[in-house]
């Protein structure tokens, strides 16, 4: 009788991996929607909310026009996501124009504030990777630098940016852990406003981690993005860039040239032009603060806009 | 420059020796957590699972408690606590001592379980208390397994500790979050081989701890081949996550 | 002025809307987790066996796979990334590595626990030494062999949540999402099942190796 149970075991282990194998690589994160007979895009997101429902915008307007869409969310910062990009393991992504120029030209600090140039000299660099980078949308989400309210006390109540010069070497700052490296983040305010930190703290990009630290006052000062929904809340105090130090990080979507023909990219382009920074807040409000689905909160603004989730 | 140039290079930097960001803090850090979390986990796992052990009693409770415990990955938990207490060390340390006290619950009960019950007798018929036959007699016998426990969840909370960065605490594990968040896969061997060998020391200071802590006559080498033995019944914990 | 009332432990709400999500991130895990036993088992049987048979290479081996475990699995993830991109191939690589001290410490153990008289006894009967290994030995080994296959499993289901921090992760990407946003609700439903299907698995193998060896005790 044993040898029978024995043999069962050791059969039982085959069948699993037969099935195991049969089974297949699984795909990204939710299930694609209906059949699309237009074929299959990869869209991919950042590691922080608003990413996750820009991506479920751009996403689920090509779904809605037939495509199947595979969502990568959270996949990471863009030292990850752009590399996946020019790989072909994803095909788009929500970029922000000023922010990626400055990444893929090392920051040689050639955006400005106006978007459709930045996007040009964009386009520059990506078209050698068969890259493209779509119409850039009004609706842009820049860097922004906070103090809590008990914070902006103990350095003289600061109300722009260049009120800190003199605490030169006092202040701890917090941001993603890519900050000390991005030109619109710690060497860019060392540089433009004249005074160095104290110390840097790697958290997240305007994420649960960062707004903790500040609040604990972990950190003095905090990096958040100017469509965070969460400042009044939390007594934030936002300080000017007086300086003009961020440029135009308006989203722009960023994709594959084999993927987007000029179906895709006009719809892209319709999605981009009705976007606004109001927009992106509001919705950034509903999924952070009410914790509403990001993608419901996308599809709802498709809905409101014209456009067909299915 | 190979990598691995470039890795030793980036150990010998002077620039990654100082500073709050630089390795002697991170390093002190770590150290100091996993001290503190392990000590603490330990306070409360080896008398509860060396009572349960003793007495015989709850031990499948205690068993399928810990099992359970150990069945929660450190990510998790490390998260949970975040949620619990906020960021800073404090979750960090709630997290380190959860993942050290199964595996030493575990042991410790297993370990005295395994005594040869003639012992036992031997010590009540001697006319010994409970309290001496516990400490004097069974401990020392079921010391290899027990300190097997230690020994596991003493590496396992430096290990872990590594990701506690991923939830804005420092330690070593920063170099390998920060280097995987900038792409810097230097700074990740680097820090990779720093918690490697700080596991490691970790694990030869508690084998000479255990080494130290069992009687002489307990260590010959059947027993040491037999506690291998039995060790590999017993249930480890994760590995160095 | 904080208004915010504390996120509540679980919003039933969103676990009826996800249900096909967390299904499938469910699906994902197990499916990550067989592979990677099943492969570190292919690869542990023959190095078992070469470490229990050749007693000199049994050190080197054991501290090499030991080694492995050592290594941050962060930080193994993380290293393999250049090489294998965020694919499962990393995730499985990283996952395998850690399956392997123990998969191979067991056999050896086991294959070692098999007591001499019987080996004799089964030279006495005219089996040749693979015969012997697959109707004698390996039988005697399987209950520590199996163990190790249940310790091996429940912690590579730990494991693969970390692998959400590389693109796939199963129910470790509902932990991430609790993380990022700062929402309990999928944290808690990533612990939940976790811990659920590690305790069953657990259980079941349990079974099987009950099943398999009914001689013995364990």
């Amino acid at each position: 009788m044993h040898a029978l149970a024995y043999r069962a075991v050791l059969s039982g282990i085959l069948g699993l991996s037969l099935i195991a194998s049969a089974c297949g690589s699984s795909g990204g994160g939710s299930p694609s929607g209906s059949a699309g007979n237009k074929g299959t895009v990869t869209v991919a997101g950042f590691n922080f909310s608003e990413s996750s429902i820009l991506v479920s915008i751009y996403g689920g307007a090509l779904k809605g026009d037939g495509y199947t869409v595979n969502y990568k969310l959270n996949l990471g910062n863009r030292e990850v996501v752009e590399p996946a990009l020019e790989k072909g393991d994803i095909d788009l992504y929500p970029g922000y124009a000023a922010t990626e120029l400055e990444f893929l030209n090392k920051g040689a600090g050639q955006a400005t504030g106006d978007s459709k140039a930045t996007t040009n000299k964009l386009n520059e660099l990506l078209k050698p990777k068969s890259l493209i980078a779509l119409d850039p949308s009004s609706a842009a989400d820049t860097n922004a630098f906070a103090m809590t309210k008990e914070g902006a006390a103990k350095f003289g109540n600061p109300t722009k940016l260049s009120d800190l010069a003199k605490y030169d070497g006092k202040l701890t700052l917090g941001g993603p852990a890519e900050c000390p490296k991005r030109p619109f983040c710690q060497p860019g305010l060392e540089k433009t406003y004249g005074f160095k930190f104290k110390a840097f703290k790697a958290l997240d990009f305007d994420g649960p981690l960062l707004k903790a630290a500040l609040t604990k006052g972990d950190v003095d000062l905090g990096e958040i993005g100017t469509t965070d929904a969460t400042v009044l809340d939390k007594g934030f105090v936002v300080l000017q860039d007086d300086k003009k130090l961020q440029a135009a990080d308006n989203v722009v979507p960023v994709g594959r040239t084999k993927v987007l023909d000029s179906g895709t990219t006009k719809l892209l382009n319709q999605v981009s032009a009705k976007l606004t920074t109001e927009d992106i807040a509001a919705m950034n409000k509903k999924a952070d603060v009410d914790k509403a689905d990001p993608d419901q909160v996308a599809k709802d603004w498709l809905k409101s806009h014209g456009f067909k989730p299915r | 420059m190979s990598f691995l140039g470039e890795v030793v290079s980036w150990l010998a930097d002077p620039a990654h020796w100082s500073g709050p960001g630089g390795i002697p803090t991170r390093l002190e850090e770590h150290v100091v957590m996993s001290l503190a979390a392990l000590l603490t986990a330990a306070l409360i796992a080896l008398p509860l699972g060396l009572t349960l052990g003793h007495y015989g009693r709850g031990g499948a409770l205690a068993i399928n408690v810990s099992n359970v415990g150990r069945a929660v990955p450190s990510f998790a938990i490390l998260v949970f606590a975040l949620q619990l207490v906020g960021v800073g060390a404090t979750p960090a340390f709630l997290a380190l001592v959860a993942l050290a006290i199964p595996p030493m619950v575990t042991n410790s009960y297993v370990g005295m379980r395994d005594i040869d019950p003639e012992l036992r007798d031997a010590g009540r018929g001697l006319g010994m208390r409970e309290r001496r036959i516990l400490l004097r007699l069974e401990l020392p016998n079921a010391m290899p397994v027990v300190m097997a426990g230690v020994r596991t969840a003493g590496v396992q909370v430096v290990a872990t500790a590594t990701l506690a960065a991923l939830v804005a605490w420092g330690g070593l594990g920063r170099f390998i979050v920060d280097g995987l968040s900038q792409r810097d896969f230097v700074q990740v061997f680097a820090g990779a081989v720093l918690v490697a060998l700080l596991s490691a020391l970790a694990e030869v200071l508690l084998a000479l701890l255990q080494r130290f802590l069992t009687p002489r006559g307990l260590r010959t080498v059947r027993a040491v081949e037999r506690n291998r033995a039995r060790a590999a019944q017993v249930p480890l914990s994760e590995p160095a996550t | 002025m904080l208004l915010a009332v504390p996120d509540p432990w679980i919003r039933w709400d969103y676990v009826g809307r996800h249900v096909p999500d967390i299904w499938a991130d469910l699906v994902e895990h197990v499916e990550l987790t067989v592979i990677a036993v099943l492969a570190g088992l292919l690869i542990a049987i023959p190095v078992g066996l070469l470490a229990w048979r050749y007693r000199s290479t049994r050190n080197g081996i054991l501290a090499f796979t030991g080694g492995l475990y050592t290594i941050p699995s962060l930080a193994l993830f993380a290293l393999l990334v250049p090489f294998t991109g965020l694919t499962i191939l990393t995730s499985e690589i990283g996952l395998v590595a850690y399956t392997l001290l123990i998969l191979v410490r067991n056999i050896v153990v086991g294959l070692d626990g098999v007591p001499a008289d019987v080996r004799d006894a089964a030279n006495g009967m005219g089996y040749r030494p693979f015969r012997r290994l697959y109707r004698v030995e390996l039988p005697l080994a399987l209950p520590v062999i199996l163990a190790g296959v249940r310790i091996a499993t429940v912690t590579t289901i730990g494991l693969v949540t970390i692998t959400a921090l590389l693109g796939q992760g199963g129910l470790g990407k509902l932990i991430l999402e609790g993380l990022i946003r700062d929402f309990r609700t999928p944290l808690v439903i990533g612990i939940v099942l976790s811990v659920a299907l590690a305790v069953m698995a657990d259980l079941g193998l349990g079974l099987a190796q009950r099943l398999a060896t009914p001689w013995s005790r364990e």
